[in-house]
Parts: structure tokens; C-alpha cells; sequence
């Protein structure tokens, strides 16, 4: 008999500031978390633009103590999961420890700061570079720092899987809670932006603006011509519903269901894509028991890339015939951009705010109607709606497709 | 429940290219150690590690890889895993039900260090269009994806020195919950000079060679190389009248929370992890014919692993063969769990056990049965690979002979 699972905590880094009030408010206010980037030198560069976290006050989160040894991408995991704990009200004086774990998506990991390290290897002599510098020389050194901060003993996994690492990860730590391997988990994702990152989005040419295109995050819109990149770890509490109802524990919502599948990093055409785009939205649907008809809410992956946008919608369109105009579609990438390996855990939070006050956030800056992408999109205000199912798509260009399901409780 | 079985072995080590090398190695106690070529190592107290021997590339046609990255090792053991699997050529079954799980340490570091050496004045000119490419991870499972037509769920585990046994664990899951059919599992890594400066600094690495379990033992060796696993549905593997080369019995996670280097002093998380896999494989301890271990070779790791053995398996772990085959071909990092399950599969086909080389002075401290300097002929039914990575990441699997 499989487990039940809930969401009991959430815990956000993100562009539009830090803690889940403050990045609902600003979405719901329309307020954007994107500006031309200040933490890379980008003067030769034709892109700017980025969602940037510029507020976080690690201290507060983690204390002052060794907070300088610690690099970025653990700041923002270590604050997001630390806000999480807490509103889940979780003890963290060890009793837990061993049926804790910690599942965290990453698509980069900490690769940037790896090649920081070579970085300063072939400038100086390696042999008298700093012990310190090496902590940080693992993909996974951010997950490391957390479950060493937090006494996570159940497990720890890091998952890279492009732009869907987190939802992957928070679909990994709900069917690892479904068979009863641990009762708690720290599920979430994590990215820094990165001159690293920057080149790679930019030299493959995903990113808005190149080609003298306008520069903005336009997803769903005629004149979308790319992605602008963005930053930040959003983190929830996957919970055992019996041990989060023992414990009187606030549940936000409950993990239903999950899909994935990748269209396997060959050039296939629009129509595979959307099929396979299709299936894991299907599959997501079948796995919670779920009908088409029922679901209420779709939080969109659209980033603004021309063909995937496309994709999402004609699969959208595929899979709910007729009703797919009666769903309510948000893109919150609008606001916050493409964050990546950590974008689905910034949807899921977003959308367990939209189960929990009745609200759906507006897409911004959509301006011009796509002709081919016929869903019904919230645009220029948040929109009112009791949601008893969302559905949150996550894609990318190399053919990852995941999706989850949550529902209201009660 | 469905079963799990294995179908398909795929290795490149430093000791052997492909299956049949690698092994013959192993039973003859080969030491994969040499002075390091790929880089410039006059700026370091250590110079030797266990790089990958006259590697031939054939495949140029056939893939597009073009690069010198650990996507060739990748691709090279997974073509012999499918090959023996009989997948390799067979394109009648439903491709999306075909799923991907690889770890790795450091994946395509190598290209970015090269490029970057040409012009250091700026970190921007490790950059450039190959390199955009190669270097996220997940160009691995897509430049599997696109050459064997796998294309069911794909993920990078990005778990430190673990990630193999955790790409396993997680390929095991899928399998078992009949999502997919098959899974092409594994690890790959290379030697990027970054690693190797990391290990280097932290004191970790052995002047001369890896002596696991030695009262002498100064430290790991790295290494590189690939090992894959075709993992299978048995109902599916049956069915389609596929050579089962052994069960995959179970596995068991954890994490010690303690330490972003040094592991737990009395093994809590390695005790953990080696009594979940037992659990979950519904198998007592004394059903455990023989222990691939972690055996880095490290002061610490040795010993933390002996104590952690010795609590799971009380009296009887005096008499579990307990090898450690980085001894002969270093620590392959991310690779390292991936390459040591084959090796537990090759166990229990061939019923030899590959010894723990280097082996010289006892240490009362590791005093378990090593297997030292000698393969050894024993015919065993269920075997167990640890895995126990820096940050105590840990990942432990065991594999069954198929009754």
C-alpha cells in the first residue's frame, strides 16, 4: 500500500526577494524580479537581462558563523531549506535525522564554482591554494553543506536532468515517500547564475535578445525570441500524511501524482515533442488518479522559447480537446525567468499559493497574441478560482518532460 | 513485486579496454597506476594516478562525438553492455520505455580545463561552442540517447563518489515500479586537473599506489574510466529470451550529516545503508558471499568501513571476502560504484574473487578477510558493493546470482 504525501513546508530564494510571502505578493502585485544582470561582467555580450536574487540575507537563515566559506548556490539551497524546516515546523535538534532525507534537482550543480577552482589552479600554484576552496570542488557540495547543517541522515541525492532536475527530484522524493523509504523530505532545486551558465545559454543561442531581437521574457507571446535566465532555490517538505497529521502539522497541499519522459536528445520533429510533451502530462495524470475534466490549473513551463512554447501549448491543446480553453494557464517565468534546474519547485510553490489563497498570478508582458497557442491565459490581473487539481509542466530543448500533480487537502 | 535482473556488462578501466581485459586484470592483480600524462603535474607533491591505456577509438561514423571527453568511455561501455544485452541492434521494442541513469563526479569538466589553458587571462574563454555543449551534464544521457535510440526517462546523478550506485538505485525503482523496461545504468568519469588538484590539497592521494586495508596505506588514487549495466524488467528480459547474468537483490541509502570530508567515526551512515540494502533484499547477513568495497585506501574511509562492516555483519564479517579493486585501478570517483557493481556481477558469473592488490602489512584496526594479493575461487550467490561518498553520501547495492 502505497503512502500518501503532503506538502508541509516551503522555503523560496528567489528574484522577486526572500520567503514565500514576499515572492506570492509580487507575483500577484505583477511585480518582475528581472534587470540587467550585476553580478557578471557582460560588456561583450549582447544579452543583459537576468533574475537576479539580489536581497538574501544568509545570516539570518544560517547564521553569521563560517557563512563565508560557504559559496552561493549553498547560501541560497541553505536559506530556501532552512525557511522550509521552520514552516514545517520541523525539529531539527536530530530526532528526525534518520528519516530525513534531502532530494535536490540541479542542472549545473556546483559546476561554476568547480571551475572557479580551476580557475584559480592555473593561475596560481595549485599545491598552496586553500584546503577551504576544495569544499566546494563537488557537483553536489551545496546538498553536502545542507545535510551537514541539518543533521539529514534517511538519505541525499542530487539529480541533474536539465531543465526539469527539480521537478524530477521532487517526483523522486514523492514515490521514495510513497514507499515508506523515509517520512520527511527536503525536496527542492537549486541555481546560481554564472558567467559559466550565461556562456552556455548564450553560445547555444537560447537566450532573448541575440539577433537584435527585444530582450525581455515574453513567454506565450508572438514576439518571444528566447529565454532570460534567472537565479534562486526553491525549496518544500515532502511529509508522510500520517506523520505530518500525528505531529499537527500545517498541510499545505498533497503530491499526487508525477510524469516524465524525454524525447531523447535527438533533432525530432514538433509533432514528437508534443507527443511525448503530451505523455508526461498524461502520465503525471494517470499516476494521481486523475481526470483531464478535473484538473483545474495549469502552471505552464513557457520560458519564452519559440519552439518549446509552441510545443507546450499544442500539447496542452492535444491532451484536453475541447476543455483546454476553460483552464486557466500561468507562466510565471514571465516574472521571475528561466531558472532551470530549479524552475518546477519555483512552479510547485507558486502553485500550492494559487491552491491556498484562491488566486492565480497574471502573465506579464503579453502583448501579442500567438494565433497557434489557444489556451486560456491569464493575463493583465491575477485571476480568482478555487483549484482542487494544478498540473505543473517542466520542459527543455534536450527533451526533458515532468510533470506533477498536486490537489488540495480537505 | 517485478524483478530486476542484469542482462548486459560494459567496462573501460585503467587495467582493461572492455569486459574481457578488464577482468582477466583483475584476477591477475594488475596495477593500474602510472605517472600522469594528460597534464602537467610538476606543481604537485603527487604525480601519478591510474589513467585509461591505449584506448582505441572505431567509432568515429557511427556518433558524433568528436571530442576527447569521458562521453567516449561512456559510449564505449555502453555499446559492449548492449551488445551483450542484445539490444544493441534490436529495434522492435518500444524505445520510450528505454531509460538512462548516469552518474558522474566532475562529467565534462576536461574540455572546459583544456580551453581555458590556451588563454587564461579571462574565465569567459573556457568557453565556446563545444564546450557549451558538452559541458552540462545531461550531455551525457543525450549523446547516449541520440546514438542507442534510449529514450524513456533520463537523469545525471550528480552524487559525489556515490553517483554510480545511486544511478542504479534509481534505475531499480523505475524498473520495479514498471515504467520502463530497461535502463542503461552506469558512471563515467575522467581525470580533470581540477579533481585532481581537489584530492591533492585535501591530502588525500597516494604518492606511489592505492594499498586499501594496509597498516601503510597512504591515501586514494584516482582514476577514470566507465563501467554500464543494462538493468532490465526480468518479465521483459524473459520474454524477449535475454542471458540474465544476475538479479539486482536490493539497495539501501544514506547520508551521515556529519562532515563535508570526513566520514562518520563509527560508520553510523555506512552501517545504515549496508543494513537498508540487506533489508530491502529480504537477506540475511550471513547470505552476503562477498563485499566490493569502498576501500579508497584512505586512513580514514579503511577504517571507518571496517568498524561499519563489523557492526552490520557482527561475527560473520571475519568470514566475508571483502576486496577492495581500487587497489588496482584507483578511485574512478562517480564512476567508481558503477565499474565495481559490474565487477560484483562478474563475481557471481565467473565465482572468482578479484584481490585486494598492494596488500603488504596487516592493520589491527582493518582486520577483515581483504582477499590480499590473490584472486580467489569462490563460488557465491549474493554479493554487496558499497559506495561512500565525501559529504557521506552513501549508496550501498547487492546482486544475486539468478536461481
Amino acid at each position: 500500500m502505497k503512502k500518501r504525501v503532503v506538502i508541509t513546508g516551503l522555503g523560496v530564494v528567489s528574484p522577486l526577494g526572500c520567503g514565500k510571502e514576499i515572492f506570492w505578493d509580487n507575483l500577484i502585485a505583477g511585480k518582475s524580479g528581472i534587470a540587467p544582470m550585476a553580478s557578471l561582467d557582460l560588456l561583450p555580450y549582447k544579452c543583459k537581462l537576468g533574475g537576479e536574487v539580489r536581497d538574501l540575507k544568509p545570516e539570518i537563515y544560517l547564521g553569521s558563523k563560517g557563512l563565508k566559506y560557504l559559496n552561493k548556490g549553498t547560501r541560497f539551497l541553505g536559506s530556501a531549506a532552512k525557511m522550509a524546516i521552520d514552516d514545517a515546523r520541523l525539529p531539527t535538534d536530530g530526532t528526525l535525522s534518520e528519516k530525513m532525507g534531502i532530494v535536490i534537482g540541479s542542472s549545473l550543480g556546483n559546476f561554476s564554482e568547480t571551475t572557479d577552482y580551476f580557475y584559480e589552479i592555473i593561475r596560481n600554484n595549485p599545491s598552496e591554494l586553500s584546503p577551504m576552496l576544495s569544499y566546494d570542488v563537488a557537483l553536489n557540495s551545496s546538498i553536502n553543506y545542507v545535510s551537514v547543517i541539518f543533521k539529514i541522515k534517511g538519505l541525499a541525492r542530487t539529480i541533474s536532468a536539465g531543465f526539469t532536475s527539480s521537478s524530477d527530484a521532487i517526483g523522486d522524493a514523492f514515490k521514495m515517500i510513497q514507499r515508506d523509504m523515509v517520512k520527511v523530505i527536503v525536496a527542492g532545486g537549486v541555481e546560481q547564475i554564472s558567467i559559466d551558465l550565461y556562456l552556455i545559454f548564450y553560445l547555444r543561442g537560447l537566450l532573448s535578445g541575440l539577433d537584435g531581437a527585444r530582450e525581455a521574457s515574453l513567454p506565450l507571446d508572438k514576439e518571444r525570441n528566447g529565454f532570460v535566465m534567472a537565479e534562486g532555490s526553491y525549496v518544500v517538505i515532502l511529509e508522510e500524511l500520517q506523520h505530518a497529521l500525528d505531529r499537527g502539522a500545517h498541510i499545505y497541499t498533497e503530491v499526487k501524482g508525477f510524469g516524465n519522459t524525454f524525447v531523447g536528445g535527438k533533432d525530432h520533429p514538433a509533432e514528437v515533442r508534443v507527443r511525448r510533451t503530451e505523455k508526461a502530462m498524461h502520465d503525471a495524470l494517470e499516476d494521481a488518479g486523475i481526470k483531464r475534466e478535473d484538473v483545474d490549473f495549469i502552471s505552464a513551463n513557457a520560458n519564452g522559447c519559440r519552439m518549446q512554447d509552441a510545443v507546450e501549448a499544442k500539447a496542452i491543446q492535444s491532451l484536453f480537446g475541447a476543455g483546454s480553453d476553460r483552464i486557466p494557464v500561468s507562466a510565471i517565468k514571465s516574472n521571475i525567468g528561466e531558472s532551470y534546474g530549479t524552475a518546477g519547485a519555483a512552479q510547485l510553490i507558486s502553485s500550492i499559493m494559487s491552491i491556498s489563497t484562491g488566486q492565480i498570478p497574471h502573465i506579464m508582458n503579453h502583448c501579442n497574441k500567438d494565433p497557434e497557442i489557444n489556451l486560456d491565459l491569464i493575463l493583465e490581473k491575477p485571476f480568482r478560482k478555487e483549484i482542487k487539481n494544478a498540473l505543473i509542466n517542466t520542459m527543455d530543448y534536450d527533451g526533458n518532460n515532468s510533470c506533477l500533480v498536486i490537489s488540495s487537502v480537505g | 513485486m517485478e524483478k530486476v535482473v542484469i542482462t548486459g556488462l560494459g567496462l573501460v578501466t585503467p587495467i582493461g579496454i572492455g569486459v574481457r581485459q578488464s577482468w582477466d586484470s583483475f584476477i591477475r592483480g594488475t596495477n593500474g597506476a602510472n605517472e600522469m600524462k594528460s597534464f602537467d603535474t610538476s606543481k604537485y607533491k603527487v604525480h601519478r594516478s591510474c589513467e585509461i591505456k591505449n584506448f582505441q577509438w572505431d567509432f568515429s561514423l557511427e556518433n558524433q562525438i568528436k571530442e576527447n571527453t569521458i562521453h567516449k568511455y561512456v559510449y564505449y561501455a555502453a555499446r559492449e553492455a548492449l551488445q551483450e544485452s542484445g539490444l544493441l541492434h534490436d529495434k522492435k521494442f518500444n524505445r520510450e520505455r528505454f531509460g538512462i541513469a548516469i552518474g558522474t563526479l566532475a562529467a565534462e569538466l576536461t574540455p572546459f580545463e583544456r580551453l581555458l589553458r590556451l588563454d587564461t587571462s579571462k574565465k569567459d574563454n573556457g568557453f565556446d561552442k563545444i564546450v557549451a555543449a558538452v559541458y552540462p551534464p545531461n550531455s551525457i544521457t543525450n549523446i547516449l540517447s541520440k546514438n542507442f535510440e534510449f529514450e524513456g526517462p533520463a537523469m545525471i546523478s550528480l552524487n559525489a563518489c556515490s553517483s554510480g550506485n545511486h544511478a542504479i538505485a534509481w534505475a531499480y525503482d523505475l524498473l520495479v515500479d514498471n515504467k520502463v523496461d530497461v535502463v542503461m545504468v552506469g558512471g563515467g568519469d575522467m581525470i580533470p586537473q581540477t579533481e585532481f588538484t581537489h584530492f591533492h590539497n585535501l591530502k588525500a592521494l597516494a604518492p606511489e599506489r592505492c594499498q586499501p586495508f594496509d597498516k601503510n596505506r597512504q591515501g586514494l588514487m584516482i582514476g577514470e574510466g566507465a563501467g554500464i549495466l543494462i538493468m532490465e524488467r526480468y518479465e521483459f528480459a524473459k520474454k524477449r529470451g535475454a542471458t540474465i547474468i544476475a538479479e539486482m537483490a536490493g539497495y539501501g541509502l544514506s547520508c551521515d550529516g556529519f562532515h563535508m570530508t570526513a566520514p562518520h567515526p563509527e560508520g553510523d551512515g555506512a552501517v545504515k545503508c549496508m543494513s537498508d540494502a540487506l533489508k530491502m533484499s529480504s537477506l540475511s547477513s550471513q547470505e552476503i558471499g562477498y563485499i566490493n568495497a569502498h576501500g579508497t585506501g584512505t586512513p580514514h574511509n579503511d577504517k571507518t568501513e571496517t568498524t561499519a562492516i563489523k557492526r552490520v555483519f557482527s561475527e560473520g564479517a571475519y568470514k566475508i571476502p571483502c576486496s577492495s579493486t581500487k587497489s588496482m585501478i584507483g578511485h574512478l570517483m562517480g564512476a567508481a560504484s558503477a565499474v565495481e557493481s559490474v565487477v560484483c556481477c562478474l563475481v557471481l558469473r565467473h565465482g572468482v574473487i578479484p584481490p585486494t592488490i598492494n596488500y603488504e602489512t596487516p592493520d589491527p584496526e582493518c582486520d577483515l578477510d581483504y582477499v590480499p594479493n590473490a584472486a580467489r575461487t569462490v563460488k557465491v550467490d549474493h554479493v554487496l558493493n558499497n559506495s561512500f561518498a565525501f559529504g557521506g553520501n552513501n549508496a550501498t547495492t547487492i546482486f544475486s546470482r539468478m536461481g
